[in-house]
């Protein structure tokens, strides 16, 4: 069985690198969860966002990030998320806890 | 512990310096992301086979 | 076990955050250490200096390249052999956002 995947976004640089990796590994058969923060948030409106959400097992942002870099958290949830997934640095924690293999972008 | 380096761009000074110590007497790899057409499906084949990846700058 | 994870922060731009997310894990039980390179950090919120105080009431360190951040946060010093050395014990090495492409 594939191993799991954990993708960490802190960068608002790397979405080609994003969905080529999630691509790579969910045909592998593997389990992926990609968390962004800070200025990888941005990322939410790169007109991918949408298809990685669809791709990876599950996809959250930090709320609080997105709050400060001018984003409204609750009126304004990127599309292929739900209010759960406006969510803290515990689902960081949830990735180096739960995921075999871990990926900083 | 088997290595893996991935790198988004080109490494400076320092990030060299600290590939050096942190992969010394270590099975290290390196994987460059700063191409045209990186190969995902390789990347993740050595993520998997890897201990520790770190994707640097 | 407790993971041991290390953020390297090497732009201003990121750095504060990064401190936060560097919070974030040693909440989760984790051994969170960040390393401030070449950036000299200025206007520095309370709040923030609240992180780095917990950071290290949890057994954490925010350590740094730069004299200034020695003077003005407490931070101890540190050098780039140091870091790699400290590095090759962590579990999680976190290259945090994106590289600055000078050193001024």
């Amino acid at each position: 069985m594939a191993k799991s995947l954990g993708i960490f976004v802190t960068s608002p640089q790397n979405m080609r690198h994003i969905m080529g990796v999630t691509r790579a590994a969910k045909a592998k058969g593997s389990k992926v969860k990609v968390f962004f923060t800070w200025y990888g948030v941005h990322l939410t409106k790169c007109p991918d966002f949408q298809t990685l959400c669809e791709l990876a097992d599950e996809v959250s942002i930090c709320a609080d990030s997105y709050k400060k870099c001018g984003y409204d958290p609750i009126g304004d949830i990127p599309k292929g998320l739900v209010a759960k997934d406006m969510a803290t640095q515990g689902q960081h924690g949830a990735i180096i806890e739960d995921y075999d293999c871990y990926l900083t972008l | 512990m088997k290595l893996l380096n991935v790198y988004r761009s080109e490494p400076n000074d320092d990030t060299k310096k600290l590939v050096e110590i942190v992969s010394e007497g270590r099975e290290a790899e390196a994987f460059a992301l700063n191409v045209e057409s990186p190969d995902y499906d390789a990347l993740v084949d050595k993520i998997f086979a890897a201990d520790q990846t770190i994707c640097w700058w | 076990m407790s993971k041991k994870v290390g953020f390297l922060l090497a732009n201003k731009e990121y750095t504060l955050d990064g401190t936060r997310s560097a919070l974030g894990l040693a909440v989760e039980n984790m051994y969170a250490y960040a390393y401030v390179l070449n950036n000299e950090l200025t206007e520095v919120s309370d709040y923030h200096k609240e992180n780095i105080e917990w950071i290290r009431d949890m057994e954490g360190e925010v350590y740094t390249t730069v004299d200034a951040n020695v003077e003005n946060l407490g931070m101890p010093k540190i050098t780039i052999e140091e870091i790699g050395k400290q590095l090759r014990d962590l579990d999680y090495i976190i290259p945090y956002g994106i590289m600055r492409s000078d050193k001024s």
